[in-house]
């Protein structure tokens, strides 16, 4: 069943065509990357989704059209983002942002939640009530998920969570993902880190320049001569 | 010791009243990044509209507290609806707007607001009736009535409660998180036109009770006491740090008692050159002093606006 199914969907900021009319779609259940270069529209696209940049094309969630939901609507119908530069309340606590993510909540399976989202990130537990502006970059990242996660999602946009951040901290941040993957969350990663993706990824989906020039299963991709030259630098 | 006790005490007053209107400009300013001039004014309209329902109960028998309440309680709903029509008509169409727009937009507001005032109520004075029993008591050489008891408890009461829905409630949290990123508390769930909506509806029934609060303490009320108290009130905000809700409280309250301090003793200091009614400049010069050593306010995050 197609969770996310996208049509001709275009992108574009005054004369700027970003993203030139696009098709594709998520299964439940899958975990599905979108890589291509810096500039390629990859952040137009997630934007777009999540009702934040000015696009024309059909979208559709678990069936539903997209065309008349406001971006404040689209976490109650299951999707959540784990934006780019990973846009957490620098002034508000820890415990804050986590708490923000279950907004549209209003049960006693919040604080369970939150329990889980400090079993998968002890650090944060560590510092919840620290002001989350006094994390470091990885930990942020980590608030940044953990705060999508807590508001039940179906869908987990994540825009370049690997940006910026040591090897290590990047590698415990994708074990994370697998984790959660492997408990039958469907995700769409947006990355420039195709390697990174594509090892997550069941399929994946390259961009070039505002245009889907390739899509494939992800090993299959991973062994592809010419992405292998592109972006994995082999 | 002489007269410094008096002057405390009726600094603490006008302070208290100058931090609950501060409180609103600080409000909207951390969500919206918008200086709310009109904010004076809906303190006057408040005044004007508990005093239009006290006058018209003023020969009903009613017990005084009563009548004075009733105005209250009618003045509070009628400026939560004029600062919610304010931003729907007048500031949401500019939201994506050049700062500078809402900015004179705002003065405009005021202004209509202002000249609405006095086509309703006049160019007069006009008094608040002798409808409470006012008691006096005194505090070694200083006298505190129960009007200013009541003005400091209730603004207490006030921030107090402001101070926990914004820092410990959901909606708190949701206020807090729009107006650090509107977009991202967008995106989990928070509807950011509710949210400034509500910070207006705010804003506005605190500075209802604060202009119930000035004409209780000065017995009168003018259609244009809105701009110098709103003027006054926006300095402490600025004074303690805009956009800090901590800040405006302790501005406002450091605001009235320095201008009070400075009212009691200007006079002596300056040899008589200078008189009490040099207050304003005294609260004004305070601030400029305070803004060039600390731009951002007393209490303010250094590092000013954020983009």
């Amino acid at each position: 069943m197609k969770l996310l199914d996208v049509h001709n969907l275009k992108v574009h900021y005054g004369g700027v065509n970003a993203v030139k009319g696009i098709d594709f779609h998520l299964n439940a259940g899958e975990i599905v990357a979108l890589v291509g270069a810096n500039g390629a529209g990859k952040s137009s696209t997630l934007r777009a989704i999540c009702k934040l940049a000015p696009h024309s094309g059909k979208l559709f969630f678990d069936g539903k059209d997209l065309a008349a939901v406001k971006s404040h609507d689209l976490v109650r119908l299951g999707i959540a983002l784990v934006p780019e530069g990973r846009g957490i309340f620098s002034d508000s606590s820890v415990e804050e942002n986590l708490l923000m993510g279950a907004y549209i909540h209003n049960d006693a399976k919040i604080k369970t939640d939150l329990e889980k989202i400090y079993t998968l990130f002890p650090r944060l537990k560590e510092r919840n009530q620290q002001a989350a502006g006094t994390l470091s970059g990885g930990e942020q990242q980590m608030l940044a998920l953990g705060r999508a996660l807590m508001s039940r999602p179906k869908l987990l946009l994540l825009d370049e969570p690997s940006m910026g951040l040591a090897p290590l901290i990047v590698k415990a941040i994708f074990d994370v993902l697998k984790q959660i993957a492997a408990d039958g969350m469907t995700i769409f990663l947006v990355e420039q880190n195709a390697g990174l993706a594509l090892e997550l990824s069941m399929r994946g989906y390259v961009m070039e320049s505002g245009n889907i020039v390739l899509t494939d299963s992800a090993p299959a991709l991973l062994q592809n001569p010419q992405i292998r030259a592109a972006y994995l630098g082999q | 010791m002489d007269i410094f006790l008096q002057q405390l005490i009726n600094g603490l007053v006008s302070g208290s009243i100058y931090a609950i209107v501060a409180l609103g400009y600080t409000l909207v300013y951390g969500i919206l990044r918008l200086i709310n001039f009109a904010h004076g004014e809906i303190v006057m309209l408040g005044a004007m509209i508990a005093l239009s329902v006290i006058g018209l109960l003023t020969d009903s028998g009613l017990p005084g507290l009563l009548i004075v309440s009733l105005g209250l309680l009618c003045a509070i709903p009628c400026c939560m609806l004029i600062g919610y029509l304010i931003e729907r008509i007048a500031y949401r169409p500019l939201r994506h707007a050049p700062s500078l727009t809402p900015l004179i937009t705002a003065i405009g507001v005021s202004i209509v607001l202002q000249n609405l005032a006095m086509m309703i109520w006049g160019k007069e004075f006009i008094s608040f009736p002798p409808l409470i029993d006012v008691q006096y008591f005194s505090i070694s050489e200083a006298t505190i009535n129960s009007v200013q008891i009541f003005i400091v408890i209730v603004s207490t009461l006030m921030m107090t409660g402001l101070n926990y829905l914004v820092n410990k409630t959901k909606l708190g949290n949701a206020m807090r998180a729009t107006a650090q990123n509107a977009e991202v508390a967008g995106l989990m769930g928070v509807n950011a036109n509710t949210i400034i909506s509500l910070t207006f509806v705010i804003g506005s029934a605190l500075a209802a009770v604060a202009g119930m609060m000035v004409t209780m303490n000065y017995n009168v009320a003018h259609y244009d006491m809105g701009f110098m108290l709103g003027l006054k009130a926006f300095t402490a905000a600025v004074l303690g740090g805009i956009g800090n809700l901590r800040g405006a409280m302790f501005g406002g309250i450091l605001l009235g008692i320095i201008e009070s301090m400075g009212a009691g003793y200007l006079g002596t200091l300056t040899n008589g050159m200078f008189g009490s009614n040099y207050q304003d400049v005294f609260a004004f010069f305070t601030l400029i002093g305070v803004l060039i050593f600390k731009p951002s306010g007393l209490l303010g995050k250094a590092g000013g606006e954020r983009p």
